[in-house]
This record gives structure tokens, sequence and C-alpha cells, in this order.
């Protein structure tokens, strides 16, 4: 259950960020921290009771003792995507400072409705 | 080697990963590969139709038979979609072939290709987080693309972009938790079989997730507010490729999922609602605008409220209506977005006001789009007209009289501001100082002639197209025939 609580207070924190913060770095960050949230969220519920990890390092294991494997699989995409989409979100940031000379989105934010 | 509709996601992919090497040995080369990808494409597409029509095609992957493993669905409306986008993507790459001619040439193609990659996964596939992983993949190469141009606009174009697509990745990733969660398995085929098992206050919150995930890049309103600055700032093939290409597969996987999982009324009553809210506002702020290609954004996220529109009133000519309404939207738009192109390219600002009078200087490229402008606001004999009078006809059919008025309010309204742009350009006398008059090039005339040739042919014998969008319209409502051949049964 804490687990649950945990990943939806990072996700909540990483929107908080992306929401409110001034200075995009501190947005891509937030963004990452979203991503993070969501991950130990489905981490948590592929939970199972004392059940251990789905990896078969002991011919004794059984399947019914380990934990769900999907999510992890699902996490471990997720990962790599997140981290292509923080790698494009940075070199953005970078060419925007090129051109504005400022990290600060307020004086960035031109293209008006 | 047995043709399978694996080839339209392997063949773009390999393309694009074999771009940048080929990149290094000649130059000229990569600007044909994307040709050879996309004839190929559609030597699939043409052979694999009347396969579809017959019985949908369930391709498994690597041999793990569903529900466990990741399955693409080939079916009548897949069929018609990924014909959709292997013509359009074509008609796209002649008219880039001489647009795009500023460096790095290589990474817009091989990006192209991914898009192309991208959307095409969306619509095959049978599993859903296999559509989260193609929904990626678009998004990633949709804001490479968008920033391209390498000014300060593109960038901050980009970046809002990159900001709101990363929020539907992260509701979408949400919902498809959820589902697992409930449900214990990711097959669509799968899911929609043991839905209703789901308690009902879940089955919403699921719903809302999926909503704002899948419409954002989907466009509905109030999620589009990237749309705009994305369009205008990336180049306008990739205006094009947005507007045709990938909106429709979001729109795809939106009522995909909306009519497998969550058939009931008051989800399409909703959706009505939406969808004429969105049109509404859409081409009421088209019609303040002062630019043409953030113009023909806004225009573009209201015929998507019209397909919305379409789709949910839920019988199955509306939601024929509906797809022939996205086919004649998609080349309609793309043929803008090219005559576009090259009006903003001539004139040199993107300002409407720059275009008074060019219809003596660049008669042919304004000539092609004063017929996508009729063509879009539904005047005969063009294609647009076929499929507004059918979603008219189903709306009004099924007693949605309110409906009705609205979108022809909304109808009013675009006539309005595309036949403003369409008076300026023949009929005003020239405010602008061009340097020299430059010719269109013949890639994009005839990119923009095969667009027209379509229009106009298909807006004078409709009826072929008609009764091949019937099969895929029964498809997208049949839930049950869609669990059983999903399943392998």
């Amino acid at each position: 259950m804490v687990y649950y609580i945990s990943a939806i207070l990072l996700i909540l924190i990483g929107m908080y960020a992306v929401l409110t913060k001034k200075n995009i770095i501190k947005i891509v960050i937030g963004l990452s921290i979203i991503d993070s949230g969501i991950n130990l969220l489905l981490i948590a519920i592929g939970y199972v009771k004392d059940a251990t990890a789905p990896i078969f390092s002991d011919s004794s294991l059984k399947a019914s003792g380990m934990v769900d494997p999907v999510p992890q699989a699902l996490v471990l995409t997720a990962i790599v995507i997140g981290l292509g989409v923080t790698s494009v979100a940075l070199a953005l940031v970078i060419r925007l400072y090129d051109h504005h000379k400022t990290l600060n989105i307020d004086k960035i934010r031109k293209l008006k409705w | 080697m047995s043709l399978s509709p694996v080839h339209f996601i392997a063949v773009p992919l390999l393309a694009a990963f074999l771009i940048p090497i080929i990149g290094r040995f000649s130059k000229e080369f990569v600007k044909i590969v994307p040709g050879i990808v996309f004839l190929y494409l559609s030597y699939v597409a043409i052979s694999l139709f009347p396969v579809a029509l017959n019985k949908p095609v369930v391709e498994v992957i690597a041999g793990w038979k569903p529900p466990f493993g990741i399955s693409l669905y080939y079916g009548p409306l897949a069929a018609f979609l990924t014909s959709l986008i292997t013509l359009m993507g074509f008609v796209i790459w002649v008219y880039s072939y001489k647009f795009i001619i500023r460096e790095p040439i290589e990474k817009y193609y091989m990006l192209f290709m991914l898009l192309i990659t991208g959307s095409t996964g969306i619509i095959l596939t049978g599993d859903l987080f296999n559509m989260f992983v193609f929904l990626e993949i678009t998004a990633i190469a949709a804001y490479s693309l968008t920033a391209f141009l390498r000014d300060r606009d593109g960038a901050e174009a980009a970046f809002k972009y990159l900001l709101i697509g990363s929020f539907a990745s992260a509701f979408f990733l949400l919902a498809v938790m959820l589902i697992y969660s409930q449900v214990g398995t990711l097959n669509f085929a799968d899911i929609a079989d043991k839905m209703n098992t789901v308690s009902y206050g879940t089955k919403i919150l699921i719903l809302i997730f999926f909503l704002v995930g899948l419409g954002i890049e989907a466009e509905v309103f109030p999620l589009n507010g990237w749309a705009p600055d994305a369009y205008s700032q990336a180049p306008s093939p990739i205006g094009a490729v947005f507007g045709g290409i990938v909106v429709k597969a979001s729109i795809y996987a939106l009522m995909r999922i909306i009519f497998l999982f969550f058939n009931f009324n008051e989800v399409f009553h909703f959706l009505l609602i939406i969808g004429i809210i969105t049109m509404l506002i859409a081409e009421m702020s088209a019609m303040k605008q002062h630019q043409i290609k953030r113009m023909l954004a806004f225009s573009s996220i209201g015929q998507m409220g019209l397909v919305i529109i379409a789709f949910s009133v839920g019988t199955t000519d509306s939601v024929q209506a509906g797809l022939f309404q996205m086919f004649n939207h998609a080349v309609i738009k793309a043929m803008l977005f090219f005559a576009a192109g090259y009006l903003v390219f001539h004139s040199g600002s993107k300002n409407i006001s720059a275009l008074d009078g060019l219809g003596r200087d660049k008669p042919v490229t304004s000539f092609f789009f004063a017929i996508g402008a009729l063509a879009i606001m539904g005047l005969p004999p063009f294609s647009g007209f076929w499929s507004k009078l059918y979603i008219l006809l189903s709306v009004a059919d099924a007693g949605l009289i309110a409906a009705v008025v609205l979108v022809l309010t909304a109808s009013v309204i675009e006539a309005v501001y595309y036949l403003r742009v369409v008076s300026r350009l023949y009929f005003n006398k020239e405010t602008a100082s061009h340097s020299e008059v430059r010719r269109t090039p013949v890639s994009g005339l005839v990119a923009m002639g095969v667009l027209a040739v379509v229009i106009i042919v298909v807006g004078l014998y409709p009826d072929y197209l008609w009764h091949m969008l019937k099969p895929a319209a029964e498809e997208l409502i049949n839930k049950a025939a869609y669990i059983g051949n999903g399943l392998l049964k």
C-alpha cells in the first residue's frame, strides 16, 4: 500500500513542478519525476505478497511464488521511452537557450493563442 | 517472401535505420529511399486488401498466440487506413523531394519514416501496450520534426508539444495500468471480452484517462493547445503529415478503444458534445488568425471535431461517413498545406496579408489552394461535398437536428475564412514586395496535382470509395466479431 501512495505522491510532485516552475530545466526534471512515479506505480501493481523476482535463478522456484513479470516488462520499455523523451526535451532546451539566452519560460512564451 | 501486415511496420522502420548509413555514402540516394519504401508498401497494401475484406488477417508476432502475445489485427478498417497512410506518405515524399533543401536532409527522411512506422503501428496493433510504444515513437518523431527548421519559434512550439505530449503518454500509461490491474490482460480482444467484469466507477476512471491521453494527440477540445503552434512551425510537408496521418491514427485509436471497451450510450453522448464544442471553437478561432498555417491548423482541428461527431452517433452509416470524411480531410488538408507552403515560401512571410495578389504570380499553386478551399468547404463537385452530406444525413437520421444545425453553422464560418484567403489571392493588389518570381518545383506541382485528381475523381464518383468503406465501418462497430477474430477462435 505504501508503494501506491509514494508513487502517486511522486506523480503529483512532478506535476506540480511542471505546472508551476519557471525554469525550463526544472520543468524537464518534473517530467522525469512523473515518469518515475508512473513506473513505480506500475511495478507496485504487479506485486504479489511474499513473492520473489520472476527469474528462475534456482530450479526449485515455482511460478506461483513470483511477482507478475508483465508489469516489469512494461516498465522496462517505459523507462527507455522516458529516456528518449527526456533527451529530446533537453536538446530542445539547449536550442531554446541558444536563441533566447534565458531559461525563464515566461520570457520564452512568444507564440500566443 | 510471403506478404503480411508486419511489412507495413518493419519496412519503414528498417528504412529509418538504414537512412543515416546510406547518407554517409550518397546524399542523393537518401532522398529516393522513402519512395522505394512507399512503392513497396502500396504493393503490399493493394495485394492484402482483398484478403482483409474477406476475413481479417490476424498476424501473430513471434509465435506467442493471443491473448498472451502481441498480434496485429488487419481488418478492412486497418486496410483502409494503411492504404490512406501509404498514399499520403508517397505524396508527401514527392513534395518533400524539392521542398526540403536545407541540411540535414537525411535526418528529415529518417524521422519521416519513423512517423510512418509509428502511425501504421498504432493502426495495426491488437495489443494495448504495443499501441503505447507506437504512440511514443510517433510522438518523439513529431517533436523532433516540429523543431526541424532551426528557428526560435520552432523550438518553442516543439517544447510546448513535448510537454503536452508527455502528459498524454503519462495518462495513457495510467489507463493501461488500470486496465491491466483489473482485467489481467493487454490484448484488445481479450480486454473487450472481460470488460464487463470491471466495476462502473473504475470503467469511468479508465475512460477519463484514455480520453485525456488520446484526446491530446487527437486534438479534441480543450486539449489541442499545442496543435496550432506545431502545425505552423513545422515545415509544410510535416504539417501535412500531422494533419493527414498522425491525427487520423490517434482518432482511430480513440475510437477503437471506445467502441471496444466502452460502448455504452453516455459515452457516445459525451463524445458528441465534445465533438461539437471542438468544431465550433476551432472554426471560430480559425477566423481570427492572421497566419495562414495557423488558420489551416485550426481548420484541421475543426474537421476532426466533425469526424468525432460522425463517429459518436454510432450507426453504421455515420461511422462510414466519418471514415469518408477522414479520407477526404487527409487529402484536402495535405494539398492545402502543400500550396500554402509554396505561397509562404514565395511571399517570404507567414501572414495572410502577404498573400495578396499572388494569384497572378503563382497561378498554378493558387489554383490548387482554391480547389482545396472549395473542397474542404463542401462544395460540389469536389469530394468534401459528399462526406459532409453523408455525415449530415446520418446525424439527421439519428434525430440530432441540433447537431446538424451546429455543423452547418460551423460550415458557414469555414466558408468565410477560406473564401477570404482565396479572394485575397485573386482579387487584391499585390502589397508585399517579392524578391524574384520563383517557379514552384515540379515535385510540388506533381504532389498537388495527384491530390487534386483524387479530390475531383472522388467528388465525381464517390460510390466506389463509399462502398469500400462499409465493411470498415461495420468492423469498428462489431465488437463480437473483433473478439472472435482477435482471439483466433
